[in-house]
């Protein structure tokens, strides 16, 4: 049993965590075993192994990522009661705890931790002292709760796992001979295909014979398994040294399987029959993180066609919306449980508007919350900074702008599109990254600077670096560097320019690369090479000529590579950088 | 016990196969339209082994993310070979990583999964070390074997013509002792062959069973015998997709014009894009996302991965990399060709022409018999091209 918990947890590492812990029993305790630590799974594994074997039919497990209190082994889950015969692992935020410590503490509950998660085993431990049973004292408790939560319980004396689910991923792995409970698919994945969602609102309770899923006014729901269809061949790392590497070299074909069957070269066509029914006046693009940069570019394509569109921040928006209720709002999250952008589409579905997920996980709770789903199919993404999913993202976002808006270029933007995979694959090939990232390591700040439709890019660049380098490093619009970012740069500091064509931008920014210079800042040119900008640059990033529209899935995928080869010089943690988490699901 | 475990090489570049080993190594250039190694891995599943070693080195990106970490769900796990020092190298390369006897085998030539089978049953039922033989009328160009009933007496590289006629085919099974030999058998010029461990391990007394083999046994020497490898595989119906008539594969998400001929043998790989009036095969192998104009002819030739070409074009005996563009009215009329290649000359090489990796060819070239053109090179409308076009080189009329 704990093999098999430990098994999951290491499948769930990639979600970043600070700490970790196991608890298992049996129907002949009246305790729970528990073993927790903060900090690697590997010290987990070491206590697992230092200490008394626990053995029972039951067992949950929990990687922490602290919200509530420091990563302690005091603050790592599961949570116990004061008697230790209930145990709880819990994923999101209680946000009446305070008052429910005061309100337990009041009746002489002494608390052990300084989290929200220890309220509900006490919460169920008091009902148990109430006479209640097992269930009927987990269902008082969880109805206490205010927040977002996904909890799983267990009860020594028993041998079921009790769970509800409230804002935050909850999923069943089905087998003939186990019943298998995750934040996340990959946690079972090895072990069965056919997987059950959990609903908001419902509880489950699983038993060595199977489970039953009730609503939330206690009646039973019968909710036939899915079949998912991720490969667990896709979850190792195949001879790289990390995650996002792999990530990285496998852009060419996440890209293949984004496009496959939805352009018509010939035709200057797209297929995308999720959206064929939305015709927006208007459209906001809600996200955070990576995915925000996706949202900027693509409001930028949209706005290029005509259509109105913003993107914005989505917990912003999910507080004070703008004006414009007859907005298609689209939500994009890779793993389709980011707690700020699921709070920002539930807010705009509140006001009416007609929403559209573009997430690269199917049955995630994005995908059924929104009207409509337009899937990236990346596949599943291991390391915390997106890569693959980041490009597969920009050119979903193509497809849907093709889609909604076509014009006399359409033709030769799907020929550009049909082109990145093998353009990826040059730049992977021939790409001078390694000799980029060699000569700044140790640089104080790195700037990054784009117009257009490259002003995302140099954001996202910033982003992949500080993420995994833990080097200050900022993107600007190019245009603003002189109106403030300017006096930050010193002859110490690289300037990563983002330019290709010709055109007024490309002009322009190659003005603000001379300012730069005169600065004696050494500058990274990433382009094409049709603009003259070589000529101002120490290195040059080079990227095959691609339709403007496109070029920056290609510039963008240079910055992985320097952000990837400087965190691997300084030696960083490149696939589980510090303080981050791979979806993030609180608020 | 039969082995259960298949070590694949798969480290070497193939220099002889430049330039269309620039940016990946021979295992992964394409019999038909996906690479020899992946029908090397399969033959293997399909014989039965539980478990894979593959040996990388030169552009092991490529291979690692190909295949990621298993294989038709059999596990692979890759093991570095940084410098490529011999076989037996390789193989020795691979010993910490596996337990009990294995198989060994090229990872740079298609063979047949009987083959793998009988070498695995017969040190099954022997205890010896085994090695896979097969009849060749040209034994003296390859690596000879003398068989005295079933057992090997004598390994011979490239012996005198007409004296052998079984070769070493190149699949192994061979256990613990072998690494010993391995460990202890001195190196020539700082390589280490794996028949050179074989040869001692005879000489020092040991058994080596020879099992007489056949089947299909191809592979590529030079970058002609692309085209003649491919049309092995495509003869022997391995291409990777059903077919939709007699000796024509097309991929399902691949888009077919209705005005196009297909003439088998031919395969078509996932997204490519047949515009109207294309006459395709026989011969002609398309990789994924290969897109191709109006009115082309390609015949007995091979358009690897991401390649375009242009309307009107004519490709007959060509082989291109990945991602070439040929502009539109290309001519590449096809062989005999007589070709200066590393200080040797071939005659007669039934070659059109070979484009490296993104080599440019814009509208109107005409590719004389046997031009090699470099990768990433660029030929301008309207050129005459023949001999040899270096990498990244321009030319113009």
């Amino acid at each position: 049993m704990v093999d098999r918990l430990m098994q999951g947890l290491s499948k769930l590492e990639y979600r970043g965590y600070d700490s970790a812990g196991v608890a298992v029993t049996a129907t002949e305790r009246n305790r729970v075993g528990v073993l927790k630590r903060a900090g690697e799974l590997e010290e987990l594994r070491q206590l697992v192994s230092d200490r008394e074997p626990l053995s029972g039919t039951v067992g949950i497990g929990h990687t922490r990522w602290s919200t509530h209190g420091p990563p302690t082994d005091g603050n790592a889950h599961p949570h116990t009661d004061e008697s230790g015969r209930v145990a709880v692992v819990h994923n999101g935020i209680i946000e009446n705890a305070p008052a429910l410590r005061e309100e337990l503490g009041g009746d002489g509950v002494t608390f052990r931790s300084e989290t929200d998660t220890e309220v509900v085993p006490q919460l169920i431990a008091a009902h148990l002292a109430a006479g209640r049973d097992p269930e009927a004292a987990f269902r008082a408790a969880v109805a206490r709760l205010e927040g977002s939560y996904a909890l799983a319980a267990i009860v020594a004396g028993t041998d079921a796992i009790l769970v509800a689910r409230e804002d935050s991923p909850l999923v069943l792995g089905v087998t003939e001979d186990a019943t298998y409970l995750g934040s996340d698919v990959p946690a079972f994945r090895e072990h069965t295909d056919q997987v059950v969602y959990l609903h908001d609102g419902e509880y489950a309770r699983v038993e060595p014979g199977g489970f039953e899923i009730a609503d939330a006014a206690g009646d039973p729901v019968d909710r036939p398994p899915e079949t998912v269809e991720w490969d667990p061949e896709e979850t190792g790392k195949a001879g790289f040294d990390h995650y996002m590497l792999k990530e990285i070299h496998e852009q060419p074909r996440a890209l293949r399987q984004c496009l496959q069957g939805r352009v018509d070269e010939r035709g200057g066509q797209v297929s995308l029959p999720e959206v064929a029914n939305l015709d927006p006046a208007r459209v906001h693009l809600l996200a955070a993180g990576t995915s925000y940069h996706a949202a900027v570019y693509g409001a930028w394509l949209f706005r290029h066609r005509g259509i109105p569109a913003q993107a914005f921040y989505a917990h912003e928006y999910a507080i004070s919306a703008p004006p414009g209720d007859d907005a298609l709002v689209v939500g994009i999250s890779q793993s389709g449980e980011t707690a700020d952008t699921l709070s920002g589409v539930r807010e705009a579905q509140r006001r009416g508007a007609a929403t559209l997920a573009v997430t690269n996980t199917v049955g995630g709770t994005l995908a059924r919350e929104a009207d409509e789903a337009l899937y990236i199919r990346s596949g599943p993404e291991i390391g915390v900074a997106a890569t693959k999913t980041f490009a597969a993202q920009q050119t979903a976002l193509n497809l849907l702008v093709l889609s909604m808006a076509a014009g006399r270029e359409s033709r030769a933007v799907i020929a550009s599109l049909r082109d990145l995979p093998g353009d990826i694959q040059r730049i992977l090939d021939e790409s001078a990254a390694p000799a980029v990232a060699a000569a700044f390591e140790t640089a104080p700040a790195y700037f990054f600077i784009g117009r257009g439709l490259h002003h995302p890019v140099a954001l996202e660049g910033a982003l992949k670096l500080k993420e995994i380098s833990y080097s200050h490093a900022e993107g600007f619009p190019a245009g603003e560097l002189k109106h403030g970012p300017l006096a930050l740069v010193t002859e110490e500091t690289p300037v990563f320019a983002v330019v290709t064509g010709t055109d007024e931008a490309a002009r322009k920014t190659i003005g603000n690369v001379k300012e730069v210079e005169a600065r004696a800042a050494p500058v990274v040119a990433v382009t094409d090479g049709q603009s003259d900008v070589k000529r101002y640059a120490d290195h040059v990033l080079q990227i095959p000529a691609s339709h403007p529209r496109v070029a920056p899935i290609l510039t963008n995928v240079q910055l992985q590579l320097v952000a990837y080869h400087v965190a691997r010089r300084l030696g960083r943690s490149i696939d589980r950088p510090r303080n981050l988490a791979k979806s993030v699901t609180v608020e | 016990m039969k082995p259960d475990c298949g070590v694949v090489l798969a480290a070497g570049e193939g220099t002889r196969l430049r330039p269309l080993t620039q940016n990946r190594p021979k295992p992964m250039l394409p019999a038909a339209n996906r690479p020899i190694l992946e029908h090397v891995l399969e033959t293997l599943v399909e014989a039965g082994v539980g478990e894979l070693v593959v040996v990388v080195g030169y552009k092991r990106d490529r291979v690692q993310e190909h295949f990621g970490p298993t294989f038709r769900d059999v596990p692979i796990d890759y093991v570095v070979q940084d410098k490529q020092l011999g076989s037996g190298h390789a193989v020795l390369q691979a010993r910490a990583t596996v337990d009990g006897p294995v198989l060994v085998v090229n990872g740079d030539r298609v063979i047949e999964a009987s083959m793998v089978e009988a070498v695995a049953k017969r040190f099954a039922t022997t205890g010896s070390p085994a090695l896979a033989l097969l009849e060749h009328p040209r034994a003296h160009e390859y690596g000879a074997v003398r068989l005295e009933g079933d057992r090997v007496v004598d390994l011979v590289e490239r012996p005198a013509e007409g004296a052998f006629r079984l070769i070493n085919a190149g699949i192994y099974a061979v256990d613990e002792a072998l690494f010993d030999r391995l460990e202890t058998t001195p190196r020539t010029d700082g390589e280490l062959g794996l028949t050179e461990a074989l040869a001692a391990h005879i000489d020092g007394g040991g058994r080596l069973e020879g099992v007489v083999t056949e089947g299909l046994w191809a592979d590529a020497t030079y970058p002609w015998d692309m085209l003649v490898l491919s049309r092995a595989v495509l003869e022997a119906n391995r291409a990777s997709h059903a077919q939709t008539s007699p000796g024509v594969h097309v991929a399902p998400s691949a888009s077919v014009h209705e005005t196009a001929v297909l003439e088998g043998p031919c395969v078509v790989g996932p997204d490519c894009e047949i515009g109207p009036g294309v006459a395709l095969g026989p011969n002609a192998a398309l990789g994924r996302n290969a897109t191709v104009g109006a009115n082309a002819i390609i015949t007995d030739s091979l358009v690897d991965v991401d390649t375009r070409v242009g309307a009107g074009s004519t490709l007959i005996d060509c082989v291109t990399g990945q991602d070439v563009a040929l502009g539109a009215g290309t001519t590449v009329a096809g062989g005999p060709a007589e070709i200066a290649f590393h200080d040797r000359v071939f005659h007669s090489a039934a070659l059109g022409a070979v484009f490296g990796d993104r080599a440019r060819a814009g509208g109107a070239v005409t590719a004389e018999p046997g031009a090699l053109v470099g990768p990433d090179a660029t030929i301008e409308s309207g050129v005459v091209v023949g001999g040899q076009v270096p990498p990244g080189a321009r030319v113009v009329r």
